[in-house]
């Protein structure tokens, strides 16, 4: 039950390559940016690391910067600067929505946009104290063998319960990726994978440095349904981005978070293209939404609730942005 | 009676505020610890279960460890009611609740100690567990405790009035299930204990979060079977109780224990977690209710069923019981009240006394369905409750004493403050308003530990410098109970309160108390400060008298400045009476004391003792809310509030009382609850325990009215939790009329909420078929 952290090493380097270097050097080493997420769950023991690469030294990890392309925030970005950018609450009024809803603002201080994006899944058997855990003869997330919320099945279902994922996954982001082979450029999806366990497609060594979000001209909105008003994950979050000509669709992207071991984009959205927005579309979108997400019994919240609140969301934020 | 409106005189910060917020003040875990080992504590990772074997060798072997004590080091049992002690500190043979205390080591550090409780072997034989009252109260439900059928910890049968001619004479009688989940204190600080040992001289002192320094002492005593005298314990700065530190708890003895071993000091920090195991709060409560009332509103019966999940140990739990009943008197006039009440073991950390103590989740029932009743009889909710006020003074049927009584001018405030008629019914889509009343008691009027002696004592010493110093045994927990006794000695002396000094809980020191609990400090410790500065203040008048050469009853003295008649030529000052009063008598030490009356110690049915008080304050309040019907989310938008506290001794701390008791309701009306997998707690850290955080925190209107009650200290009475229990109902009543919709269960969480809307809708739909077909 102890809230010690283990000993571990810890190296400041201030180039992405050294990272990638000291991370590949040694088994069991870790990046932290902010550490809210991190400390917390090596507090728990449910993370250990023999050494901390703390990445906030990194040059240029903590620029934004825009032109009419649209704009590139490093990873290294903290939530509250991303919060009070003007360019940012400017062009992308949602991603600024979304990370002033994120924990409280002694969290978004320290707390990262790399962090976030990379935070680990979440569950109400996973995020608990080492006494806990043992207890329940711990999980498949964590030292076990069976799953406390499907022990039938077997793969992990924590949540992945980031606010800024999906609000970039509407707005069409790519991620740049350093590892020890250079760098590449994903769509912002392909950093993520439906396992609790295992939900980001990151290589050993492998960080993101930066997100890319192009120039949009699409109206974009994030909402997300907690037990109280701040210091609460979503239990479900919903960004869109919707573009209107002459009173019908022309793009329409809905991102969920809160519900599945990613974030991730409604699929089959585009049947709604050449269509305008009125009730028998909301309640399209209403079904795709409720068919699509998978909440599982991993937070306190019933499974069921979440589904439906990602629905209302999903509907009240294509309303608004309609203007309907 | 006359009531008014105390606003006008501002109050004064409280005396230990300054060393608050410089982050002067020293609380239990800031305290010098050097040379002290590390206490930590073995916990049961099994709900309920035999101990077949404990085997501390391999710990005991472990460089570092000084010493580990278990069950076997302590066959006493404790707890706070002298005929309710089924707890032992550590599990002796068997263990009823995860995260049970099972042994404990003290260690050179934290790492060490907990590498030693990782190699200590326990060997359990597991046993069914019950974690919801149903289950435990199954015929063939194995008993938490032999000696209690049906895991039932106590049931109470109360009968007041004729409740059949009751409900007979009624035009209406409805009756509804409540359900309010079990809640925690989460007071900020969590708890910790430092306990020194002498070996040479076998003395033990103790410094610790409690709010029952006495009880601790005696408990302390008990299990380490000492003598008293050989025991000091003393209480720091404490963040906050609200009732979780108001009866002795296992790890205070654990530490004790583990310094006589290692004959030393010792530390012990709980984690939140631990913190939130520990628990002794409000229990998960199922609420049967049913009221008759008349068409003018008027009550005739009510009768009303009470199962509290009371967790693994008696702790309070029969004192919560008898409140929850008792405390459906004392409020309105109801012809014949019936109550039944069900106290339930189960596999559970055990629940205790909570600010509100027994009576929030009944008056939450007894709000909700006389609204439901209201809006269908067609009444104002306002013109129900006034249709069934008490004229004070009066006793209730079962025994409760009403000297004053100002819950007419309670409700007249908050309904003219919210502009109750101008907007009730006019209210936009998705917003309503709802309103509640509640009252509370100002201290039990009979002692849980009687001796027989004051319910309060006071100390004052006054010396050379001029400086009256206040010995009280009462526990300041946050609360700023130091502050009232320097108000009351000062106001008493008519000297300013920096003259005052005032030293609290510590035993070797201050006078005994019984603590803070019950709100019973300003009411009594009130008193009893009065009465001691009365004796200081002959003292001085006759040394005055002495010294200006006049009777002392022509002695007059306001503003620190003695006179013989009222503008008198001859003066002395302070100063000059106390150099002449220590010629006389050297330092002088005097004591006040209080006793309530044995007429106010409630009824003499069994259980009477319990809901008896000298005085009970009255609170009315009104909640507006908006209500998300796509996501079930509620939003408190402003919150009216009236509390009759008698008088107000500090106005500017009252106010801060009443917003506190109202957050605490909103609260545990909104979001705050526990929740156990397979008994282990799910909910033990202030992320998973939903605390409203200030961005819910509503704008609250705080009112104080004073009814001067005839016994209260200048008239004062208690408060701070009489307003508690009118914020649930009050909100729900106004979610009712925002969106048509009842709740059952509180907290009123956005997936209750929205369970609650589609259930709703069923029923609608359904009931239109019928109609159409
Ligand atoms: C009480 C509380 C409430 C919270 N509420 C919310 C909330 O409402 N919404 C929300 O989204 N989050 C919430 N969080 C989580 C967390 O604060 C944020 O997600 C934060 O943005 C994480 O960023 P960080 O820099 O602190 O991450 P860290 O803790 O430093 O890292 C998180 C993880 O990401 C990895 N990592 C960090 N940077 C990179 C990178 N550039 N590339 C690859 N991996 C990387 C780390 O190795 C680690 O595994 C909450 C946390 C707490 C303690
Ligand atoms: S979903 Fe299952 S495996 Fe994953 S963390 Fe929760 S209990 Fe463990």
């Amino acid at each position: 039950m102890s809230a010690r952290l283990s000993e571990f090493q810890l190296v400041q380097p201030a180039r992405i390559e050294d990272a990638i270097a000291a991370f590949v050097a040694k088994p069991g080493a870790r990046y932290v940016a902010g550490g809210t997420d991190l400390l917390v769950n090596m507090r728990r023991g449910i993370v250990s690391a023999d050494r901390l690469i703390d990445l906030s030294g990194v040059a240029g990890w903590g620029s934004i910067d825009a032109d009419a392309e649209g704009m590139t925030i490093g990873a290294g970005v903290t939530i509250a600067a991303l919060a009070r950018d003007p360019i940012v609450i400017s062009r992308y009024p949602a991603v600024a929505q979304a990370a002033t809803s994120i924990a409280g603002p002694g969290h978004r201080n320290v707390a990262t946009v790399g962090g976030n994006l990379c935070l680990d899944t979440r569950c109400i058997y996973y995020n608990q104290s080492e006494w806990w855990r043992k207890s329940n003869d711990y999980c498949l997330k964590n030292r076990g063998d069976t799953c406390h919320v499907a022990p039938q099945g077997k793969r992990c279902h924590a949540a992945f319960s980031g606010d800024l994922a999906p609000v970039f996954l509407a707005l069409g982001a790519s991620a740049e990726i350093a590892g020890v082979d250079g760098r590449r450029r994903v769509p912002l999806s392909d950093l993520y994978v439906e396992d609790g366990r295992a939900h980001l497609s990151l290589k050993p060594g492998e960080l993101v440095a930066s997100v890319h979000l192009p120039a949009v001209l699409a109206a974009c909105a994030y909402e997300k349904v907690r037990a109280r008003g701040a210091i609460d994950y979503p239990l479900a979050g919903v960004a869109v981005a919707l573009m209107i000509a002459g009173g019908k669709i022309v793009m329409l992207r809905i991102a969920l978070t809160g519900t599945n071991s990613r974030p991730f984009l409604l699929a089959d959205v585009d049947q709604f293209i050449g269509k305008s927005v009125d009730d028998a579309m909301l309640h399209g979108v209403d079904r795709l939404v409720q068919r699509q997400v998978q909440p599982m019994r991993t937070t306190l919240a019933a499974a069921h609730y979440r589904r439906l609140a990602a629905a209302a969301v999903a509907r009240r934020v294509v309303r608004r942005l309609a203007g309907a | 009676m006359t009531a008014a409106f105390a606003s006008s005189r501002p109050g004064v910060p409280l005396i230990d505020g300054i060393d608050k917020v410089l982050g002067r003040a020293r609380y239990t875990a800031d305290l010098d610890r050097a040379g002290a080992l590390v206490g930590r504590i073995l916990r049961s990772p099994i709900a309920h279960g035999e101990i077949v074997r404990i085997d501390t060798a391999r710990a005991r072997a472990l460089d570092g460890v000084i010493a580990i004590v278990t069950g076997a080091d302590c066959d006493k049992t404790y707890g706070v009611l002298p005929i309710a002690m089924n707890e032992y500190p550590m599990a002796r043979d068997r263990v009823r609740y995860c995260g049970e205390p099972i042994a404990a080591v003290a260690a050179v550090d934290e790492e060490t100690a907990q590498r030693a409780l990782d190699l200590i072997d326990v060997e359990f034989r597991a046993l069914p567990a019950y974690f919801i009252s149903k289950d435990a109260r199954a015929p063939d439900a194995v008993l938490l405790h032999a000696n209690k059928p049906g895991n039932v910890e106590r049931e109470v049968h109360h009968d007041f009035g004729d409740i059949e001619a009751g409900f007979a004479a009624a035009d209406l009688v409805r009756e509804h299930r409540v359900s309010c989940a079990e809640i925690n204190h989460a007071q900020i600080e969590p708890h910790a204990c430092l306990a020194d040992f002498d070996p040479v001289t076998g003395r033990l002192t103790v410094q610790d979060v409690s709010q029952v320094v006495y009880y601790l002492h005696l408990m302390l005593a008990r299990c380490l079977d000492m003598d008293e005298s050989q025991i000091r314990v003393i209480k720091p700065f404490v963040g906050g109780g609200f009732g979780a530190r108001v009866e002795v708890l296992n790890f205070e003895i654990v530490t004790a224990l583990l310094a006589r071993a290692a004959g030393g000091r010792v530390f012990m920090q709980l984690t939140r977690e631990e913190t939130f195991i520990t628990h002794r709060a409000r229990p998960q409560t199922d609420v049967v209710l049913k009221l008759g009332m008349k068409k003018d509103g008027r009550f005739t019966a009510c009768a009303c069923e009470v199962t509290q999940r009371g967790g693994a140990y008696a702790g309070y739990g029969v004192v919560t019981i008898l409140y929850a009943g008792a405390l459906l008197q004392g409020l309105y006039d109801i012809p014949a009240v019936k109550y039944d009440g069900y106290r339930v073991y189960a596999n559970l950390p055990p629940c205790g006394a909570m600010r509100g103590h027994g009576g929030v989740n009944t008056r939450h029932a007894f709000e909700t369905l006389v609204d439901r009743m209201a809006r269908e009889l067609g009444l104002d909710p306002f013109a129900v409750r006034r249709a069934n006020l008490l004229h004070a003074p009066m006793q209730t049927m079962n025994g409760l004493m009403v000297q004053s009584y100002g819950l007419a001018e309670c409700l007249d405030v908050v309904e003219q403050a919210s502009g109750w008629k101008e907007r009730i019914g006019r209210m936009p889509p998705g917003k309503g308003l709802g309103m509640s009343c509640s009252h509370y008691v100002s201290g039990s009027a009979k002692p849980i530990h009687f001796t027989g002696e004051p319910h309060a004592v006071i100390h004052l010493k006054l010396d050379h410098d001029g400086g009256v110093t206040a010995l009280t045994g009462a526990a300041d927990i946050g609360q700023g109970s130091s502050t009232m006794v320097a108000i009351a000695v000062a106001e008493t002396l008519e000297v300013g309160i920096d003259r005052i000094r005032v030293i609290s809980s510590d035993t070797a020191v201050t006078p005994k108390d019984n603590g803070a609990y019950s709100s019973r400090i300003t009411f009594m410790v009130g008193n009893a400060a009065i009465d001691a500065a009365k004796n200081l203040k002959k003292i001085l008048i006759a040394a005055a008298a002495k010294k200006l050469e006049a009777h002392p009853d022509e002695i007059d003295c306001a503003g620190g400045i003695f006179r013989v008649g009222r503008g008198g030529q001859a003066m002395l000052s302070f100063k000059e009476v106390v150099a002449a009063a220590l010629v006389d008598e050297g330092a002088i030490s005097v004591k006040g004391s209080f006793t309530c009356p044995v007429e106010f110690q409630g009824g003499k049915h069994r259980g009477g003792a319990v809901g008896s008080t000298m005085g009970f304050s009255y609170g009315a309040q009104v909640v507006e809310t908006s209500v998300d019907e796509a996501t079930g989310m509620v939003t408190i938008d402003k919150v009216w509030v009236a509390l009759d506290c008698g008088h107000a001794i500090n106005p500017l701390a009252v106010k801060g009382q009443i917003e506190g008791q109202v957050w605490m309701g909103m609260g545990q009306a909104l979001c705050e609850e526990t929740r156990y997998l397979d008994g282990l707690p799910a909910h033990a850290s202030f992320l998973d325990y939903k605390m409203p955080t200030i961005v819910e925190s509503p704008h609250i209107e705080a009112f104080i009215v004073e009814s001067n009650d005839p016994n209260g200290p200048f008239g004062a009475k208690e408060a701070s939790e009489g307003a508690l229990a009118g914020f649930p109902p009050a909100m729900v009543n106004a979610i009712v009329n925002a969106i048509g919709v009842e709740l059952d269960e509180i907290p009123a969480t956005p997936d209750r909420v929205l369970e609650a809307i589609v259930q709703h809708q069923r029923k609608v739909k359904l009931a239109q078929k019928k109609a159409r077909s």
